[in-house]
């Protein structure tokens, strides 16, 4: 009865736009009220801190400082010229252009908004010139940046690993397979598109040009080779690769004569602010997480699942159509800070690896990204594409059924995302 | 007037400050990564980082909730007819005043338990400092709050949702930039 009218508590204050945040910590603090009376409160300011504090997380502020770095760079150029020779040849090439293009920035910046902004603002418009619709152009670019947030380094993936208690290098070995089969069938249905509106080809291969571009690229390759090979071959920690990683952004940047202190003043501010406004999410999460330890609620909820059926393929499809409607209304760091310690106990319980329920949830929420009314990233690529919400949505209905696809293979055959995770770590 | 340029004043320090706290975190988090690989890692390294993260976490929290940044859901909020919807905008933004004023009371309170106690890795810092973050960063929270309300208040009252007009700026200056606004 408290716990129903705690989550009742927390959901109207959601709904009234209070930072989710603050919802969190005020409905955790009614239920420690009812439960210890008002001799617990001094213990906010210690958990509100604490929380802020997880070392693992710092690796927040640096990822999305290495991709603001990038984006103001002058690397989108070089990256869209050399993806451009590699498969600007088939048919309705800028689009399969812009879907490369993203899964490399996936490896570079964890914010798929910033991304779609900086990315969509030199493709769509292209796009649109060479005879693509807006519309179309949207649900490529919002779907492919969407897809992108399950490759590393994937800003959801750190706060699952943290709110897991698991391995976020692990994870991110995790994301590779599915991200490359995701951007495949997206490509596909690129293609099928294209064949049908007969979209134009770019210029026919050519491996002067391909290699002219690599070479103007190829400083840009440094980057998911410090994080990727870093992480992969055991040689940094996520943290350490993160923060090599903005070194590199800088150097690159540098080399590009792109970046000035006005670029990267405002690129360590929206770092700072980023990761401000996530980290208030994972402290007032500590307040909470006090809050149901001491109630029981997630053990509780777990005996009552099991209690239904103890099938985990069964116990995984319940846990994909929750994290689906949640990931409606919210965006992805609140979602998985709200449900992931809850659900937790429950999947150890049901014997499901905790690395590839993590996939399952960020693929999850990669496909909330694309779902009004919370869709921010559908949302930028509308905003730059000038395009209306539902015209693009009608289009993208295909390619989330590319995402659905993938998100049903990850949760049905584990080996997909753990093979890698298999081979290199255990 | 006044309110504006008290406004853009606090923007202006809290941006600096800001800005200095992600420099001091990415040059620690980059030298301790070539100590490391060096041979030999730095001690305080890691409780450092996490306290700059901690301040990062509520000097940013302040400057961002003087531009109505921090994450939140106002599909609902923005669908309640006039005059309610208002009504809802002062409920909510008492309540979050009141959890801000119940952080800064608790963490004046541990600051005054804390007494001479010091970091562990580094002995000539008190505790009392690295965590004031907490008092100082609600009290910040507040008057942002107070700062920015006028204008949540306003377009919210017009049914814009502060979200999407954030969108449209980021979207904007990036067009710019591409050379194509």
């Amino acid at each position: 009865m408290l716990m129903l009218g705690i989550f009742l508590a927390m959901v109207a204050m959601i709904c009234l736009n209070m930072p989710i945040a603050v919802a969190l910590a005020v409905s955790a603090i009614l239920g420690l009220l009812v439960m210890e009376g008002p001799g617990s409160l001094v213990n906010v300011a210690l958990d509100m801190y604490g929380g802020s504090t997880k070392f693992a997380l710092i690796a927040i502020p640096m990822f999305v400082l290495a991709g603001a770095i990038m984006n103001a760079g002058g690397v989108t150029d070089k990256l869209i010229n050399f993806v451009t020779a590699v498969i600007g040849f088939i048919r309705g090439g800028l689009a399969h252009v812009n879907i490369g293009v993203s899964l490399f920035f996936a490896e570079i910046s964890g914010s798929a908004v910033a991304d779609v902004a900086a990315m969509g603002s030199v493709l769509i418009p292209q796009m649109k010139k060479r005879g693509y619709s807006g519309a179309f152009s949207a649900a490529v670019t919002s779907s492919s940046a969407s897809l992108a947030i399950i490759i590393p380094p994937s800003i959801p993936m750190i706060l699952y690993a943290t709110s897991a208690d698991t391995s976020v290098e692990q994870l991110f070995v995790a994301g590779v397979v599915p991200g490359l089969i995701g951007a495949a069938g997206l490509m596909g249905v690129a293609y099928w598109f294209a064949r049908r509106y007969d979209l134009p080809r770019e210029e026919a291969f050519n491996f002067k040009r391909l290699s002219e571009t690599f070479l103007d690229a190829l400083p840009a390759f440094s980057l998911p080779v410090i994080i990727l090979g870093g992480i992969f071959g055991g040689f940094v920690t996520a943290t350490e690769a993160a923060g090599l990683a903005v070194l590199a952004a800088i150097l690159v940047s540098a080399w590009y004569r792109q970046i000035d202190l006005k670029h990267l003043r405002r690129a360590m501010l929206d770092g700072g602010m980023q990761t401000a406004v996530v980290m208030l999410l994972v402290a007032a999460s500590v307040v909470m997480g006090g809050f149901l330890t001491r109630a029981q609620m997630p053990q509780e909820l777990a005996a009552g699942i099991l209690a239904i059926t103890q099938n985990k393929w069964l116990i995984l499809l319940i846990l994909n159509f929750f994290f689906l409607v949640i990931g409606f209304f919210l965006h992805s760091a609140a979602a998985i800070i709200l449900v992931v310690p809850i659900v937790i106990p429950l999947i150890q319980a049901a014997g499901i690896d905790p690395i590839h329920f993590g996939l399952v949830v960020t693929l999850n929420l990669a496909i909330g990204q694309q779902t009004p009314p919370v869709a921010s990233v559908l949302i930028t690529a509308c905003a730059v594409a000038r395009a209306n919400i539902w015209d693009v949505s009608k289009i993208n209905i295909y390619f989330i059924a590319v995402l659905l696809t993938v998100l049903l293979m990850c949760t049905y055959i584990p080996s997909i995302p753990l093979f890698l995770v298999e081979y290199f770590y255990r | 007037m006044l309110l504006h340029a008290t406004k853009t004043g606090l923007e202006t320090v809290l941006e600096w400050f800001v800005i200095l706290l992600m420099v001091m975190l990415t040059v620690i988090v980059i030298v301790a990564v070539m100590f490391r690989m060096g041979g030999s890692s730095l001690s305080w390294y890691d409780e450092i980082a996490a306290i700059l993260l901690a301040w990062i976490t509520y000097y940013g929290s302040a400057l961002a909730v003087l531009r109505r940044r921090h994450i939140g859901f106002d599909s609902v909020l923005l669908a309640i007819p006039m005059p309610y919807r208002m009504g809802a905008v002062a409920l909510a933004e008492l309540i979050t005043a009141a959890f801000f004023v119940l952080l800064a009371w608790a963490g004046f309170t541990v600051l005054s338990i804390l007494g001479n106690m010091t970091l562990v890795s580094l002995t000539w810092v008190p505790v009392w400092f690295t965590q004031s973050v907490i008092p100082i960063g609600a009290v910040l929270f507040l008057i942002g709050q107070a700062l920015s309300l006028p204008d949540y208040w306003y377009w919210t009252a017009r049914g814009v949702s502060l979200e999407h007009a954030e969108i449209e700026e980021e979207v904007e200056s990036e067009m710019k930039k591409a050379g194509h606004a």
